[in-house]
């Protein structure tokens, strides 16, 4: 397993919120290292971690509960909210503002001072949160596809807001080094280089993708596998572009040549 | 003329983007010139460079050259603190300087260039003069030049003569090596260059005629004759570019599809470009246009957020009967099935922007509004064209600034930059010179945009009959200053007999209202 790099210091930030039995929200765009950083932290606090992603399919069910058929009793399965609060775990929302509007009421009842959620679907019990329960919540920024506003009472219950941006050059090669067996540090210079033109160039809307660490990892990965640092460029970062039509991949295509040549 | 402009406008969207990134600096424009040579004016952020058809050798040969050309500018856009005219000796030399240390500085960076460099200097070298036709003085800044960039003359000069230029080169190559190594600015090169005049003695504001960009256009290189001077280039040259593959210089396979896919895309444009011009109606061609001042972030961000559902496309909707079995639904006594229903704007509109001077005053917040319309009509798909009206030279112009079946982008968003307010708004005789188009192409909407009451309101009625005649909805966007004004142009637009009319006070609401409309 590849080590989390802590470049900004979320590791420690996360540590102080826990203590404080604050509730953290991550802002920041994809494949920056959120995921990565949760995990992170429940491993170095050796916590139980239960994670839910959302998205407009999630429903109150999946988080509360819902009532099932055993062996001829109708019993109780509790959701990810619930086992999550009983047992004093950590909880990771993903994309928490993919949610549907409904789903999110119901984890506002349960992330308010009190801790606690009121079981109506099932014998109306009420659930405490057991010591040490601790939910970490991401978003997207809102130009992601999918993703809408987060109401403003539930962003209230997540009061220490992480924003999680692209490291800098220096720290992206470290962490795609560390992904990587072999030492192509040249042409990982150049791919880390690439993504933040092309960063740059999305931050404008000069280009409709922006290119995540994911890629800068996958590029070096591909290296790793013999692959020529120009084809990789091409498969990893220039052939996504061809959706959007030819002058669209030309563009990014004729960057990547002057960066890698043929 | 009408294939050249389409051709233009696929190689301006790449040329455009390649600068801003090479440059890095997102206020650079580019204008493809016929007339004069490349150059940058680094205080305008503008790149004029030479158009692809004005160099030599064959089509893929000259994009290679026009590539690396940008290339150049770009570094100098990155790198230089000045950049001086070519006309006069001391600014020649300095140019020619300051060419190799940008090109030092930008290949840390820019690996891929090499090949592509040396091509450029073999081609450069083919298009230089033999010495022999050069006179007087300038004969030896030439061959300066020559020796400098390719480490060889064409022709003889007077031996005496070489000597100076000879040890003039190396003093040159010597401190631009050193600039490079040092990262020293343009204005440290630029105190080295009276030393180089001083050997090759000259006089340093001597006229240089041998600026001569087109005296070659369009000359065919045998491949053997470019192989020959790819060789001397790559010999010469290789203190700086080490053992080049030679044979790779001259295939530039690496840019073989990326000019395949600019081909391909020049074709499809050819081809939608066989649709006929409708008379009367003109596109904005200035391509040199920092379209960049009209885009606001903030409101075209806005805007998508809030029309996102309509792009993801899908909705669920709780049914009687559908694909999928709910049983909160069922449970809670309502429809107890899920389906997904599709979430479209079917609606194909068109959009005519009023430009009358009374527009002048805030002239950029309204391109900014009407951009942001259109970035969101774009990002969510809508079929939809755009023609503004303005008057230029007195004459009233009707400006085809999207025409229909033609992709938002970049090009787009220029010509709606140049448009300059002016005049009346003779609103009758614009929907006569537009009717052709809505005939053919008979969309559900069209939209006008105008802040004043149309100089001829009885020609006005008459035209909106008739296009009303087509199928066409007429909708009219009031502007006003305020909320009283806005609704009373809206109420005397109304009167005009469009089936619906909107007032907007604030202009930064019109691409709201407008999605209102298509949404309605």
């Amino acid at each position: 397993m590849t080590q989390y790099l802590d470049w900004n210091n979320s590791v420690g930030i996360l540590e102080k919120a826990y203590e404080a039995g604050l509730f953290v929200i991550i802002i920041g765009p994809k494949g920056t290292g959120k995921t990565s950083l949760v995990r992170e932290f429940a491993g170095r606090k050796n916590m139980k971690l239960e994670s839910i992603n959302f998205s407009l399919r999630t429903r109150e069910s999946h988080l509360i509960g819902t009532k099932t058929l055993t062996d001829g009793t109708v019993t109780f399965e509790e959701g990810l909210l619930t086992r999550s609060m009983r047992e004093g775990s950590m909880l990771y929302l993903d994309e928490i503002n993919a949610a549907e509007a409904d789903v999110l009421l119901r984890l506002d009842e349960a992330l308010d001072d009190r801790r606690q959620i009121v079981l109506k679907e099932s014998d109306g019990t009420i659930v405490k949160a057991g010591n040490g329960w601790f939910v970490v919540a991401t978003i997207n920024p809102l130009t992601h596809s999918g993703t809408k506003e987060l109401p403003p009472q539930l962003l209230s219950r997540f009061p220490v807001r992480i924003r999680l941006e692209y490291p800098p050059e220096k720290t992206e090669l470290e962490i795609a080094r560390s992904h990587m067996t072999g030492s192509h540090d040249e042409e990982l210079t150049q791919a880390v280089r690439l993504a933040n033109t092309l960063r740059e160039a999305a931050a404008v809307e000069e280009l409709f993708y922006s290119p995540s660490l994911r890629e800068t990892i996958a590029f070096g990965q591909l290296l790793d596998g013999g692959m020529a640092a120009r084809e990789a460029a091409d498969f990893v970062f220039g052939n996504v572009y061809a959706q959007w039509g030819g002058i669209e991949h030309q563009k990014v295509s004729d960057i990547i040549a002057s960066m890698f040549g043929g | 003329m009408h294939q050249v402009r389409l051709q233009n406008d696929a190689l301006m969207e790449i040329a455009m983007f390649l600068v801003r990134r090479w440059s890095g600096r997102q206020d650079m424009t580019v204008q493809i010139s016929d007339r004069v040579g490349t150059r940058t004016r680094l205080a305008d952020g503008k790149v004029i460079i030479t158009a692809p058809g004005k160099r030599i050798g064959d089509d893929f040969q000259r994009y290679r050259q026009f590539r690396v050309s940008l290339w150049y500018e770009s570094m100098r856009a990155r790198h230089c603190q000045k950049i001086l005219s070519n006309d006069h000796a001391f600014g020649f030399i300095l140019n020619a300087m300051e060419t190799r240390r940008v090109e030092g500085l930008g290949r840390r960076l820019w690996r891929g260039m090499d090949g592509e460099i040396i091509f450029n200097y073999a081609c450069m070298l083919a298009e230089r003069p033999q010495l022999h036709s050069v006179y007087g003085s300038a004969r030896i800044v030439e061959a300066f030049y020559q020796q400098f960039m390719f480490g060889t003359i064409k022709g003889e000069v007077q031996a005496s003569r070489l000597e100076k230029i000879r040890e003039a080169a190396a003093h040159a190559c010597d401190v631009t090596g050193q600039a490079v190594r040092e990262e020293r600015s343009t204005k440290w090169l630029e105190s080295h260059v009276g030393k180089i005049i001083r050997i090759l003695d000259i006089d340093s504001l001597m006229t240089v005629p041998v600026s001569l960009p087109f005296m070659k256009a369009g000359m065919a290189l045998t491949e053997e004759e470019l192989r020959r001077i790819i060789k001397i280039v790559a010999d010469n040259r290789e203190g700086d570019f080490g053992s080049a593959d030679q044979d790779a210089v001259m295939k530039g396979e690496s840019l073989h599809d990326e000019y395949q896919i600019l081909l391909d895309e020049t074709q499809k444009s050819q081809n939608k470009g066989l649709a006929p011009e409708p008379v009367g109606i003109q596109t904005p061609l200035a391509g040199d246009v920092d379209e960049t001042a009209i885009y606001d972030m903030r409101l075209i961000g806005g805007l998508k957020t809030r029309m996102r559902e309509w792009k993801s496309g899908w909705t669920e909707q709780h049914v009687h009967a559908g694909d999928e079995f709910d049983e909160e639904g069922y449970v809670e006594g309502g429809k107890p099935f899920l389906t997904d229903i599709r979430k479209s704007i079917r609606t194909r509109i068109v959009i005519l922007l009023d430009h009358s001077s009374s527009i002048s005053s805030d002239a950029l917040e309204y391109k900014k509004a009407t951009l942001a319309l259109c970035e969101v009509l774009s990002y969510l798909k809508v079929k939809f064209a755009v023609y503004a009206f303005s008057t230029q030279n007195r004459t009233i112009v009707c400006w085809s600034v999207k025409p229909d079946g033609v992709k938002w982008n970049r090009t787009t968003a220029r010509r709606l930059a140049q448009i300059v307010a002016n005049g009346s708004t003779p609103l009758a005789e614009i929907y006569d010179r537009i009717f052709p188009v809505m005939q053919t192409r008979s969309p559900d909407i069209l939209l006008t945009l105008t802040d004043g009451e149309p100089s001829d309101p009885d020609a006005v009625r008459g035209m909106i009959k008739a296009l009303k005649s087509l199928g066409i909805s007429m909708v009219a966007l009031g502007l006003g200053p305020n909320t009283v004004r806005a609704t009373m142009i809206a109420g005397n637009l109304r009167r005009l007999g469009y089936e619906k009319t909107v007032a907007v006070s604030r202009l930064r609401d019109i691409p709201g209202k407008v999605m209102g409309i298509l949404q309605a």
